[in-house]
C-alpha cells in the first residue's frame, strides 16, 4: 500500500516532467519499471548510446531500496534502434549488476526515487574514464545465482 | 527527545476510526516542500530532526526502524547529518499548509461528492458524512450499509425482498429505490405519444419522442410557436426568427458592450462633475472675498469722484446678486467677466504709463545732450579768452624781463664792492629763476 501509493505519485511527477536523458520505458504496474537513460556529455565511452535500467520494488519501498539493474536488449530488424547493451564501467558486471552504494541497504535513503537514482548512474557513468570491467567479472558472472540485494558488496571506491 | 522515546510513541494512524490519510485523493497539485520525502504526501503529523529537516512521524519512524547500522548511527535521510534527536514541534504554518490542501471525502466510491480540506476530512468522515459504511445493527448479519440508509429502528437493512413485477430479490436498503427507478418491468407510458415505455427508459424516450412538444428553438427571440418534434423542423426551416438569430445575437453583444461603455463614461461623468463643483465652490469663496474688498474701494471712490457713482452701483449689483446666490452660474460668470476686464483695464493703464515713462526719458535724455553742448561752446569761449588774456600779460611781461636782465649784469659787474647791492643782486636773480621756472613749467602743460 505505502509502496504502490509513493510510486503511483511518483509516476505522476515523471510524466510530467524528468530531466534529460531519462525517460520511461516501461511502467505499466508498480512492481517493476524499465527506465532508458543515455550519458548527455561527450564521453566517448558511451557517446550515443542508451541503456535499460530494471527497477524492481519491494513492498516496504522507499524504506528499503529497490534492486535496480542494467538490462541487455538486442536490436530487431524491425526497431533497429532498439539496442541497449550493457555499459562498460569498473563497477558494473557485464550481467547488468550495478555495485553502487546507494542501492545497497547502508547507503539506501529513503528520500530517494527513480528519477535521482537515474541522476546518480548517469553520473556516475559520465565521470568514468575507465574502459574496463570489475576485477572478478567473468567468475562472477558465470557463479553469480544471488539477487543483486543479498549480494554483499564491499565499497572501496570513493572516486565514483 | 531521543529516538528512543520517539520510536516508542503511540503511531496510531491504523486505528480504526482514524482515516488513513496517505490513502486520501488529492484534488490540487500541492507544493513539493509541502510533501513528505519519504512518503511523498503532505506532511503528516510532521516531526523535525536537528537539520531542520521535516517528515512525517510514521515516515521516519520506519526510517529509523529500519536503519541498518542500528539507531545511535541513524543519519537523516535528506543531508546525512548524524542525529540523536527528533523534535515534534513543527511550525504550525507547516501543518495549517499541509490541512488546508482539499481532498476528495474517501467515502466517494459510495456516492460522496464532498471536497473538503485535509484538516476537516477526519470530522467529515465520523459525523457529517451521510454515505460511510457502518456495520449493519443486526448481530447477525456482517454486511455493511451506508449511515444515511441507516434505519432508524435499528433493524438490519439486508433482508432480501421479492421484487413483485420483477421477481427479483432485492435488499431492503435498495427496495425503494428499484421499485421506483430501476425494475426492469415498470412501465410507464410517453405523456405525449402515449407509447408505453419501461420506466428506466422514459428519460431517453422523453428526449427522443417525436411527438413531445417542443418551443421554437427561436423561442428566446419571440417566436410564439410550440409544436411537435416531428413537425418542429419543417418550422424551423421556414421560421424568419430563426434566419434572424445570428444578427439579433450580434446586436445584443453590441448592446452589452454599449451598455458597457456607458456605465464607463457615466462613472466618468460622476468624477468630472464632482470635480467641478468642487472648482465652483472654491471660486465662489475667493470671489466673495474679493469683492467684499472691492466694495470698500468702490464706496471711496464715490466719496472721493461724485460724477461717477452710477458706473459703481453698476457694478456693485452683479456682485451682490453673485453673493446672495452661491450655486447659480450667472452672478459667478458676471463676476469672472468684471474680473476679467477690470484686469483688462489695468493692464491698459500700465501700458500708457510704460509709454509716458519712455517719452519722459527720451525728452530728459535729448535736453542734457543740449545742454552739454552748449556748455561745451561757453568753455572753448573762455578757453580762446584765458589765452588772449595769457598772450598779453606775457607780452606786457616780457620788458620787464629783459629790464631785469640786465640790471643783473651791472650789478654782478660792479658786485665786489657793495655787499648790499649784491644781496639785492641775488635776491633779483633768485626771483628771476623762480619766475623762469613756473614759466617753463607752463609751457610744458601748453605743449
Amino acid at each position: 500500500m505505502f509502496a504502490s501509493k509513493r510510486l503511483s505519485k511518483e509516476l505522476i511527477k515523471m510524466q510530467e516532467h524528468l530531466p534529460p536523458g531519462i525517460s520511461i520505458f516501461k511502467a505499466e504496474n508498480l512492481e517493476e519499471w524499465q527506465m532508458d537513460i543515455e550519458v548527455l556529455d561527450d564521453n566517448p565511452l558511451y557517446r550515443g548510446e542508451t541503456y535499460r535500467l530494471k527497477f524492481t520494488f519491494g513492498s516496504r519501498y522507499p524504506i528499503e531500496p529497490p534492486e535496480v539493474q542494467f538490462i541487455e536488449v538486442q536490436a530487431t530488424e524491425s526497431a533497429p534502434n532498439s539496442k541497449r547493451p550493457i555499459p562498460i564501467h569498473p563497477h558494473i558486471y557485464s550481467n547488468g549488476i550495478i555495485c553502487l552504494d546507494l542501492l545497497g541497504s547502508a547507503g539506501w535513503s529513503p528520500v530517494q526515487k527513480v528519477e535521482s537514482i537515474c541522476m546518480s548512474i548517469q553520473s556516475m557513468l559520465t565521470a568514468n574514464q575507465k574502459n574496463e570491467r570489475p576485477p572478478g567479472d567473468s567468475d562472477f558472472v558465470t557463479y553469480n545465482r544471488r539477487r543483486p540485494r543479498d549480494i554483499n558488496f564491499l565499497y572501496d571506491d570513493d572516486n565514483v | 527527545m531521543k529516538l528512543d522515546q520517539f520510536l516508542a510513541m503511540d503511531v496510531g494512524s491504523d486505528d480504526d476510526g482514524f482515516l488513513d490519510l496517505r490513502a486520501l485523493e488529492y484534488i490540487s497539485d500541492y507544493d513539493d516542500h509541502l510533501m513528505c520525502p519519504i512518503c511523498h504526501c503532505p506532511f503528516i503529523r510532521p516531526v523535525r530532526l536537528e537539520c531542520d529537516h521535516v517528515f512525517c512521524q510514521t515516515c521516519l519512524n520506519s526510517a529509523i526502524r529500519s536503519f541498518a547500522t542500528g539507531r545511535d548511527g541513524f543519519t537523516c535521510p535528506t543531508c546525512r547529518t548524524p542525529t540523536r534527536d527528533v523534535y515534534l514541534n513543527v511550525p504550525r504554518l507547516l501543518t495549517n499548509m499541509c490541512d488546508e490542501i482539499p481532498v476528495r471525502c474517501p467515502f466517494s466510491n459510495e456516492g460522496c461528492k464532498e471536497i473538503i480540506p485535509r484538516g476537516h476530512i477526519q470530522s467529515h468522515a465520523d459525523k457529517y458524512c451521510g454515505y460511510k459504511l457502518m456495520d449493519c445493527p443486526s448481530a447477525s448479519c456482517d454486511q455493511r450499509t451506508r449511515k444515511k440508509d441507516l434505519s432508524p429502528e435499528d433493524k438490519c437493512m439486508h433482508e432480501l425482498h421479492k421484487c413483485l413485477r420483477c421477481d427479483e430479490d432485492i435488499m431492503e436498503q435498495d427496495y425503494e429505490e428499484h421499485v421506483q427507478e430501476l425494475c426492469p418491468s415498470l412501465k410507464t407510458t410517453c405523456p405525449d405519444c402515449q407509447v408505453t415505455v419501461f420506466r428506466k427508459a422514459l428519460r431517453e424516450h422523453i428526449e427522443a419522442c417525436p411527438e413531445a412538444i417542443h418551443p421554437c428553438a427561436a423561442s428566446k427571440y419571440g417566436c410564439p410557436i410550440k409544436m411537435k418534434r416531428a413537425a418542429l423542423g419543417t418550422h424551423e426551416q421556414s421560421c424568419p426568427l430563426i434566419t434572424i438569430g445570428p444578427y439579433f445575437e450580434a446586436q445584443n453583444s453590441r448592446l452589452d458592450s454599449m451598455e458597457l461603455t456607458v456605465r464607463h463614461l457615466q462613472q466618468r461623468n460622476e468624477i468630472f462633475e464632482d470635480g467641478l463643483a468642487s472648482i465652483r465652490s472654491t471660486l465662489v469663496e475667493s470671489s466673495r472675498a474679493f469683492s467684499a474688498h472691492h466694495n470698500n474701494t468702490a464706496t471711496n471712490n464715490t466719496n472721493d469722484t461724485p460724477d461717477a457713482p452710477s458706473a459703481s452701483n453698476s457694478r456693485s449689483n452683479p456682485r451682490s446678486s453673485s453673493t446672495t446666490t452661491d450655486d447659480s452660474a450667472a452672478p459667478l460668470s458676471n463676476a469672472t467677466t468684471y474680473l476679467l476686464s477690470l484686469h483688462e483695464s489695468l493692464r491698459e493703464e500700465v501700458a500708457q504709463l510704460s509709454h509716458a515713462i519712455t517719452d519722459l526719458d527720451a525728452r530728459a535724455s535729448m535736453a542734457i545732450m543740449n545742454e552739454c553742448l552748449r556748455l561745451k561752446e561757453d568753455m572753448a569761449h573762455t578757453n580762446a579768452a584765458v589765452n588772449s588774456v595769457r598772450m598779453q600779460v606775457q607780452w606786457l611781461m616780457n620788458p620787464r624781463l629783459h629790464q631785469g636782465q640786465r640790471a643783473a649784469a651791472a650789478g654782478a659787474s660792479t658786485g665786489g664792492q657793495n655787499s648790499g647791492d649784491g644781496r639785492a643782486g641775488s635776491s633779483a636773480a633768485g626771483l628771476l629763476r623762480s619766475r623762469r621756472l613756473s614759466d617753463t613749467g607752463r609751457e610744458g602743460t601748453k605743449l
